[in-house]
């Protein structure tokens, strides 16, 4: 993964002659820094447990897979607020299709991806076509997609609970794939979710280090206008990577639904800001141009590891928030130091 | 134009007419909800929904705050100035809640205050339940289960929401004095996915545990789910709060949970204090909802009052 960084970051200008000088180097100090405190803070050598390990690597996935749409996004300087909603919207959707409505579960993660890339679609329409900030386009997606999930769920959980006519309630049988997805393998040491999320960086580390579509991202968030002037379809660019942003989305949604066993017409409340975070913490700019996939691994370690050993820590919630907040900021400033 | 406003006047006049036979309905109840976003919030105006069906002099209108102060006080007052004949509010706080309920009071609106209180005297009744005493319900509950102590991992709502301090205080009045231990202890936000991430870190941490004591219903599940794909479920139970029909009893009745504690909603009591305060009647300041208990034993005969068990 690690030399990755480098060949995906064509508007790299910094002179690669020096391994700290490497920005995956610089991605992977966050990383590293965030580790020790979690060495040093073990919980009774809880962290040393692969146990510990694993589970934070199921937790953090949805908001990595959020974070590989939006890393897309910012990559041609724009910004995707609407994923958390959109997530909500589709663990929704695939709660109400595969629960109630008994739809085979590949016609219901179709339909999810469907309505996840045209949600995606939209607000890339909006944003190329009439030139709207992406800020602005993405705010207005958040609050429609957030509606719309509220309204497809009756404002209620879409549970395994089915209200019967005479009033009592009637408890449906799990589908088989979400036995499938909540599930662990390879002898019970990686949730299935997270070989998900790692088949998410995969796709995108192909489209944008292998793929000339990948090159016209960078392109197009390095400078739009040169880029157009060179043949870039920009507009078309821009479509792509929100409606990917928006497939990303939906992904996320059905793995929400699935390990909560429900559509919850609330989830995914602020996970826009968490994946920013991610994204941002890995090292990729916002800006726009300049980024790589890799560094969003990094970055989606990073704050899984960060929650993870406050978790672990029974960390009360209000000293939670002040510390996540120090040790953000503290470990991209050791980035930059490193640098 | 004489024909013109002639024909006016008698399209107006028939409609009157008509608008009159249709009108049974004598009352206007105004319903000002601070949050539909929690299914709890939504079951009480269900509730409140069922109990006025069956009373066709009743009409109510349903606002819903999404958890604003100033959507709400705004909502109060539209409900005010529509002149509604009496209001019921669940508020969202006290404090800045209290001034545009008092408004309503004085304006001579009858004004029934649910679940959450607001400061001073003016309104007309407050029906709530008192989470403390559930809280405590469910800590001798899990003393009577545990005679010989135990480990208890505690996953909390929110410690700086009134729900969750009491839920959390009432609870350790329970156990206080018996061999039972709070060895882990953190906010799920009263989320289910946050519940399931902390319930992972206590069992990383935390060898042996017997009891998961959760806030509410959706965490104690959340919980259940981390112990299970642990495979430690079996040995430990789990017990939340709320006990609505479609969440808290079904994770009773499937045996997931050992105990559910309702936390009512009101809804009913509200509607019936309402129809008695329009007729006339005189009805008490404070009502204090009965809650019940939710176990795998009862919860096809529909619970225990808590008030008839008897514990210790």
């Amino acid at each position: 993964m690690a030399e990755l960084g480098d060949k995906t970051n064509p508007a790299q200008t910094r002179p690669r002659n020096s391994f700290f000088g490497a920005p995956w180097t610089r991605a992977l100090f966050a990383l590293i820094f965030v580790f020790l405190i979690g060495m040093i803070f073990n919980a009774g050598g809880a962290f040393f447990q692969w146990g510990t390990h694993r589970d934070m690597l199921r937790q953090i996935s949805v908001i990595g897979i959020l974070a590989c749409g939006m890393t897309l996004v910012i990559i041609t300087a724009g910004i995707d607020l609407s994923v958390g909603s959109v997530l909500g919207l589709n663990a929704v959707l695939f709660a109400v299709l595969s629960l109630r409505l008994d739809w085979p579960a590949y016609l219901a993660v179709g339909a999810c991806l469907a309505v996840g890339v045209a949600c995606g679609a939209l607000s890339g329409a909006v944003i190329a076509r009439f030139k709207m900030q992406p800020f602005i386009a993405t705010l207005a997606m958040m609050v429609f997609a957030r509606g719309l999930a509220k309204s497809i769920s009756g404002g209620e959980k879409v549970s395994r609970a089915v209200l019967q006519p005479d009033g009592s309630y009637a408890y449906v049988d799990l589908p088989r794939l979400f036995q499938a997805i909540d599930h662990k393998v390879f002898g019970g040491n990686v949730a299935v979710v997270t070989l998900i999320f790692l088949g998410c960086i995969f796709l995108c580390w192909v489209l944008l280090a292998r793929l000339r579509w990948g090159r016209y991202l960078y392109a197009t968030g390095a400078n739009e206008e040169a880029a157009r002037l060179s043949g870039v379809p920009t507009g078309r660019i821009k479509l792509l990577a929100y409606s990917l942003s928006g497939a990303f989305a939906a992904i996320a949604g059905i793995c929400q639904a699935i390990q909560e066993q429900q559509g919850d017409p609330e989830a995914g409340m602020g996970y826009e800001l968490s994946a920013i975070a991610v994204v941002v913490i890995g090292g990729t700019s916002l800006m726009g141009g300049r980024g790589s996939i890799a560094f969003t691994l990094l970055g989606t370690l990073t704050i899984g590891y960060l929650e993870k050993i406050l978790s672990i820590n029974a960390v009360s919630e209000a000293s939670r928030l002040i510390l996540t907040g120090i040790i953000i900021v503290a470990a991209v400033l050791l980035q930059r130091k490193a640098a | 134009m004489k024909t013109v406003s002639g024909i006016f006047l008698i399209v107006t006049v028939l409609l009157a007419g008509i608008a009159s036979i249709g009108q049974t309905q004598k009352w206007v109840i105004g319903m000002s909800q601070c949050n539909l976003g929690e299914p709890w919030r939504v079951q009480m105006n269900a509730d409140i929904k069922k109990a006025a069906a069956e009373h066709p002099e009743l009409t109510v209108i349903f606002k819903d705050a999404q958890n604003d102060t100033l959507k709400q006080r705004a909502h109060l007052e539209e409900f005010a100035d529509a002149k509604v004949n009496l209001l019921i509010v669940s508020p969202k706080e006290a404090a800045p809640l209290t001034a545009p309920v008092a408004e309503a009071y004085r304006k001579g609106i009858p004004v029934i205050i649910l679940d959450r209180s607001v400061l001073g005297s003016e309104y007309t009744a407050f029906i709530g339940a008192d989470n403390k005493k559930i809280g405590r319900a469910a800590g001798q509950w899990a003393a009577a289960r545990f005679p010989k102590g135990g480990k208890i991992v505690e996953l909390k709502g929110l410690m700086t929401s009134t729900p969750g301090q009491d839920r959390h205080s009432g609870f350790l009045d329970g156990i206080k004095g018996t061999g039972l231990d709070v060895v882990f202890e953190a906010d799920m936000k009263w989320l289910e996915p946050d519940a399931r991430t902390e319930m992972e870190s206590a069992l990383a941490v935390q060898k042996k545990i017997d009891l998961v004591y959760a806030h509410n219903d959706p965490g104690a599940h959340g919980a259940y789910l981390a112990a299970k794909a642990a495979g430690r479920d079996k040995e430990m139970l789990f017990v939340g709060i709320d006990g609505l029909p479609q969440e808290g009893q079904i994770y009773v009745q499937q045996s997931i949970l050992a105990a559910s504690f309702e936390y009512p909603t009101g809804g009913k009591e509200a509607i019936e204090t309402a129809l008695r305060i329009l007729k006339g009647e005189r009805v008490p300041k404070e009502i204090t909802l009965r809650s019940r208990v939710f176990t795998p034993e009862n919860v096809k005969k529909g619970g225990e009052w808590l008030d008839q068990i008897p514990i210790r």
